[in-house]
């Protein structure tokens, strides 16, 4: 075999595969504006599952094409930007923290329930779908789990000239900033969050002063870190 | 010789013609309905949005950028706020979910936190909503292609008609109301002959959709038929 034949083989391989179809698709800074609302006077802490850090979705599409989608930090990104916006104190701790040494009135956990797609080849269009199902648990400042809200989010993208892997990725950034419209359109009235700050000025609990934390995110801090969302 | 150059230039003019003539088989009609005065002053501007896809619109995203080019563009091309900087500057009250599907959602919408401001710091005064698409509804005809060591070629006939639907709905953000409606409908068959190599007819009906569509939002946005 010639030479440069050798050489073009597995030039000639990868464009080969890469027209059967399916990719590795990881998202690199989303894009998650700094939502236009005013906060909730509250002191909520956020703590991210590990899975929600490493979130990585595989699926064979059937008879076809493997996918497989990493949203990396891209979770992590989304909802300490819009927490941060959302709530007049908001800090993110670790997940061995315990929430009742902290001076918070709510604790959040979000989690990611289902994660699902569609491709082109599925929907008979021209259209990338995402599914996004997300899980809001939200406690008290004494541990007690208070709400326990799913959220449905979806995000559409059309097919591409760059090819099926940037509009999968598109529609999964929508499918995130539809599920950010979605919370600050309904967070307070589905869970209630709002009222708990009343709830431990009742107790009389005061606030300390010393939170131990994975990172402290002020509002001042949080207008600084636009850079990090792309 | 003189009889074989005229022989070629014949067959070179009747195919262009040809060429000009069956891709140039595209109808179209355009139509507006004002339900507001209109103007716009200087520093105003446009932004163009797709109808929401919860609603069910499938308006192709080349489309709306199409648009968007077409009205800036021209010594009477209009300010064009790019749709993704307007959305972003004013998330999340222009995502597919949260966006107002009719006028009567824009006080509400205008009364919330910094979207007044944010709207007049980017100076939008008009929103146009797309909604439609371009779709296939027939076609026909067979082609068969072979290769060989020889060499290669095509033979057969197949043509396709392609309907472009669009619809802009105008919203003028300092009235806050609804100022009309402009919609084009372009329907076109494109053929594609082959003997040896083939020849494809391309009817553009997206792409004169886009331009006829542009052109008359820059006369309704800009002359106001009722002055």
């Amino acid at each position: 075999m010639p030479a440069s034949f050798k050489s073009l083989t597995p030039l000639l391989a990868t464009i080969v595969l890469a027209g059967c179809g399916g990719a590795q698709v990881k998202l690199q800074n989303p894009t998650i504006p700094e939502p236009l609302i005013d906060r909730i006077p509250i002191s909520v802490a956020a703590r991210y599952p590990e899975v929600f850090d490493k979130f990585v979705h595989e699926e064979q599409v059937i008879g076809k094409e493997k996918w497989s989608i990493d949203l990396g930090q891209a979770n992590r990104l989304l909802f300490t930007r819009l927490f941060s916006s959302m709530f007049t104190d908001f800090t993110v701790i670790s997940n061995d923290a315990d929430p009742r040494d902290l001076p918070i009135d709510a604790l959040i956990e979000p989690s990611i329930d289902a994660f699902e797609f569609s491709v082109p080849s599925q929907s008979q269009t021209d259209d990338f779908a995402v599914w996004i199902r997300y899980r809001i648990k939200i406690f008290d400042s004494q541990g007690t789990q208070i709400a326990n809200w799913p959220i449905a989010a979806y995000g559409k993208s059309q097919t591409t000239t760059f090819g099926g892997s940037e509009a999968l990725q598109r529609a999964a950034v929508l499918a995130m900033r539809d599920a950010a419209a979605l919370i600050v359109l309904q967070m307070d009235k589905a869970t209630g969050i709002s009222k708990l700050s009343e709830a431990r000025a009742r107790e009389g609990v005061m606030p300390q002063s010393a939170i131990p934390q994975e990172e402290q995110i002020t509002n001042a801090a949080t207008e600084n870190s636009s850079d990090e969302t792309g | 010789m003189k009889q074989a150059d005229l022989t070629a230039n014949t067959r070179m003019i009747t195919l262009l013609t040809a060429v000009a003539v069956l891709s140039g088989c595209v109808t179209s009609r355009v139509e507006n309905v004002r339900e507001a005065t209109t103007g716009i002053g200087e520093g105003e501007g446009v932004v163009i949005m797709a109808k929401s896809y919860h609603l069910g619109n499938e308006t192709e995203a080349d489309f709306i950028s199409c648009v968007g080019n077409s009205i800036g563009r021209g010594s009477s091309g209009l300010r064009v706020v790019p749709h993704n900087e307007f959305v972003d500057a004013l998330f999340p009250w222009f995502e597919p979910r949260t966006a107002p599907a009719e006028t009567k959602g824009l006080p509400k919408l205008m009364s919330r936190p910094g979207v007044a401001e944010k709207i007049r710091e980017k100076g939008v005064r008009y929103v146009v909503w797309l909604d439609g698409d371009t779709d296939k509804v027939a076609g026909g005809g067979s082609m068969s292609c072979a290769a060989g060591p020889g060499g290669g070629g095509c033979f057969g006939f197949a043509w396709w008609q392609n309907d472009s639907n669009y619809e802009a709905t105008v919203w003028d953000l300092s009235g806050q109301e609804d100022a009309g409606t402009i919609s084009a409908d372009v329907s076109g068959t494109s053929f594609l002959p082959a003997i040896v190599v083939p020849i494809p007819l391309i009817a553009r009906t997206r792409a004169k959709a886009c331009n006829a569509l542009a052109d008359q939002l820059k006369v309704f946005i800009v002359a106001d038929e009722s002055a």
